[in-house]
């Protein structure tokens, strides 16, 4: 199946056909009377770094689970680059789980060959991107040593390496920053990236929702198993905006109340500028063309809200909504 | 097929390499020698380390007293009853010197009963030590009683001891000398073989699943292969581990036993490779003019090797994985090995049912326990290998190993349930209960 997706660059029309790697449609599953995930459906375009969010419990493992072939759906299908998902297909994933681990007793190397050829590698060359890897992360030298010697900001590398040796072509990666320091987390972050561009495809379950505004493209927000909001970042931001101005005024100017378009807001601790919510049914444009008449406007622009409120605030409604 | 390869080799190598692996090697020989030399040593320790301890004999007969012989332990001082009015004033008067006062009563002839006084509470050596020489010396007092000249030697010369051999009559008339107490020690051995390393080794496979779960490694494993794959994984390749263990013992083994055999004369891999000929063997014997010898290697020789060790390697393999498949399922379903002895402990108990079962058996190898005991799987690789020696109907043995691979089967396919679900859930205490619910799954 492809979608048409209608992009606008530069003024120019052009029609794009998104290819889905990953087409997940309504899936069900069900544990000891509790269900886990209620007719879920999500489409992962074809190179996209893609998040799933949602609060613990919503059935985000699940669905992770499902996709990687270790629990099954009852209902609904799996699709993986456009034919139903295999046994076989493991080989084209990686995954990070959240609660990780690896056998502390064996050596480095060993370990990520043992997995690397678990997932379908043949030794000579799992064997010789392990060691590509393990220059790269500047742990060469440990090879040779038992995983239990290791930091654990280290052993989070191993695991990393463990996960992408077999260049997979989907990626799935549960709360990929946890356990690691920024200087470590911005690596790992440019290692996704990188992965995105030579055309993996990333599927992101987190919390994090600053990592989320900062690589994905596009979320799916799991609340109570079900799908409650789907999209681009941009889009959703966009979706959810509140008609928030943030407003720069000349020095030693303050702004005027006008009940008629806007109502002050609160101002940032050390921030010059000031923030309004426009009144329902006023344009931005009004309410800037009466500002610059009103007032010595040095800049303004539109606030749009964070990933993290819109998640709260969705979540927080839908809660509300069944109660 | 690769994967679980893959997950056989990983298994084996981790636990050949360990170092736990090579001291248990050495150790456990080492620890069955002991067990078995432990007692003699104590023995030889009690009556060596301690000092000899005085006791009087107050013979109120005045003929028995100096009958009496020390031993290691005790010396005994013979005295006349007469001389001592007041026994117990006697004793008191020695100060501690004195173990014990024994009085031979006036008519201990007719009521065959002395009597020990002490303040101390009086040991069964002394009891023994005393009542087998006395009776001794009382039988043949009696036996002199007769006036027979050379009774008493007539008596001994009469005594016999019938030595009981059995011979095995073969369905094509041949004859073969069989001795029970050899079958009876093979059998025995092999099954307490079978205990142990399905105990040990079954331990092995539950702390192995325990410690990926714990380790949380093993969702990162079932991302690239089946859960019944790492399970079997684990179970074959923790096996192999075993029989490598066994080999080495067996190398060792025959190796010492080349050597003690070449000082003996009588090289065991020669008494082998004889062994389908049995002529040939007291042909060989008889020239070295052991008759002895002939007469047990003979006894060795009538038991059927063959049948036995084929079915020690199916009753081996069959009780093996029955209870490795268990031990999986039940590591599986817990997060850390303390709480794992509620599934363990039922499992350790059926195991000393058919360890004892086992041995009641020698006693009746073919009674309605015997029977029943070797078809029910939990206990047959135990029983049957006790009462193979003694000539099992080969319908019997046959229904058992297909039971005993019927049910093991079933046990794996059980437990492949369990543990899928098992090892992906965490922090929830889980009793047997929970176990029935995920195998509906």
């Amino acid at each position: 199946m492809r979608n048409y997706e209608l992009r606008i660059t530069n003024y120019e029309l052009i029609y794009t056909a998104v290819n889905n790697f990953i087409e997940i449609s309504d899936v069900v599953k069900q544990y000891d009377g509790h269900l886990a995930l209620d007719h879920v459906s999500m489409n992962v375009p074809q190179g996209c770094i893609y998040g799933l969010l949602g609060p613990n419990g919503a059935g985000k493992t699940s669905l992770i689970r499902i996709i990687n072939r270790i629990t099954h759906q009852d209902s609904g299908t799996v699709m993986l680059d456009g034919r139903a998902i295999t046994d076989d297909d493991v080989a084209h994933i990686g995954y990070l789980p959240e609660e990780r681990g690896l056998y502390k007793k064996m050596k480095v190397g060993d370990q990520i060959v043992y997995l690397a050829r678990l997932k379908g590698m043949d030794k000579t060359s799992a064997t010789g991107e392990m060691l590509q890897w393990l220059e790269r992360f500047d742990l060469g030298e440990w090879r040779d040593k038992k995983l239990e010697a290791l930091s654990k900001g280290m052993q989070q590398k191993v695991q990393f390496i463990a996960t992408v040796i077999h260049r997979p072509r989907l990626l799935i990666f549960d709360e990929p920053f946890s356990g690691f320091d920024p200087v470590n987390a911005d690596q790992l972050k440019a290692e996704i990236l990188r992965l995105k561009q030579e055309g993996s495809t990333v599927l992101f379950s987190t919390h994090n929702m600053e990592s989320v505004e900062a690589i994905c493209e596009r979320i799916t927000l799991i609340n109570h198993s079900r799908v409650v909001l789907e999209g681009s970042v941009d889009d959703i931001r966009q979706q959810h905006k509140q008609g928030i101005l943030a407003v720069d005024l000349a020095r030693g100017e303050t702004l005027q109340p006008c009940d008629t378009l806007y109502t002050l807001l609160p101002a940032a601790m050390g921030s010059r500028e000031t923030l309004v919510r426009l009144n329902p049914g006023v344009s931005m444009h009004d309410a800037i063309a009466w500002l610059n008449d009103h007032c010595a406007l040095a800049g303004f622009h539109e606030i749009l809200p964070s990933m993290h409120d819109i998640f709260v605030n969705t979540v927080k409604d839908q809660n509300h909504g069944q109660a | 097929m690769d994967k679980l390869k893959l997950i056989i080799a990983r298994e084996y190598m981790s636990m050949v390499g360990r170092k736990s692996f090579i001291i248990m090697t050495i150790l456990i020989p080492i620890l069955m020698i002991a067990c078995i030399l432990l007692p003699i040593g104590i023995g030889y320790l009690n009556t060596e380390g301690s000092e000899t301890e005085d006791v009087a004999v107050i013979d109120q007969t005045g003929r028995y007293g100096g009958a009496i012989q020390d031993t290691d332990l005790y010396h005994f001082i013979a005295l006349r009853g007469d001389t001592i009015a007041d026994p117990r004033a006697f004793y008191d008067k020695s100060d501690g010197r004195l173990t014990a006062v024994v009085i031979i009563p006036q008519d201990i002839d007719s009521v065959h009963q002395l009597t020990i006084y002490s303040d101390k509470t009086i040991n069964s050596s002394l009891k023994m030590t005393l009542g087998r020489q006395l009776s001794d010396t009382l039988t043949r007092a009696h036996v002199a009683s007769y006036g027979v000249p050379n009774l008493q030697k007539m008596i001994d010369e009469s005594s016999v001891d019938v030595d009981v051999k059995s011979v095995k009559w073969g369905e094509d008339g041949t004859e073969t000398e069989t001795s029970t107490e050899i079958a009876m020690g093979i059998g025995f051995f092999l099954a307490f073989l079978i205990y142990m390393f399905v105990l040990m080794y079954g331990a092995m496979i539950m702390n192995g699943v325990i410690e990926e779960k714990t380790n949380r490694i093993v969702e990162v494993i079932v991302s690239s292969c089946k859960p019944f794959q790492l399970m079997m994984g684990k179970i074959i390749g923790v096996a192999l581990v075993g029989l490598t263990q066994l080999a080495i013992w067996t190398v060792v083994m025959l190796a010492l036993s080349v050597v003690a055999g070449s000082m003996l004369g009588l090289a065991l891999g020669d008494t082998l490779g004889m062994a389908g000929d049995p002529a040939a063997v007291q042909a060989a014997l008889a020239q070295g003019g052991n008759a002895d010898m002939s007469g047990i290697v003979q006894a060795i020789l009538g038991v059927n090797y063959l049948q036995i060790f084929t079915s020690f390697v199916f009753y081996f393999i069959g009780g093996y994985l029955l209870y490795a498949a268990l031990f999986a399922a039940f590591g599986s379903a817990v997060d850390q090995a303390n709480d794992a002895s509620q599934f363990t402990t039922p499992i350790i108990i059926v195991m000393i049912i058919a360890l004892y079962a086992g041995m009641a058996c020698i006693d009746n190898p073919n009674g309605p326990m015997a029977f029943w005991c070797s078809m029910i799987p939990f206990t047959s690789p135990i029983v049957m290998m006790v009462r193979l020696p003694y000539d099992v109907p080969l319908w019997q043995l046959a229904l058992s190993i297909v039971l005993l691979f019927g049910t093991a089967t079933l046990t794996v396919w059980i437990a492949s349930r369990i543990y899928r679900t098992g090892i992906l859930l965490y922090g929830k205490k889980t009793g047997f209960k929970d176990l029935l619910r995920w195998l509906r799954h």
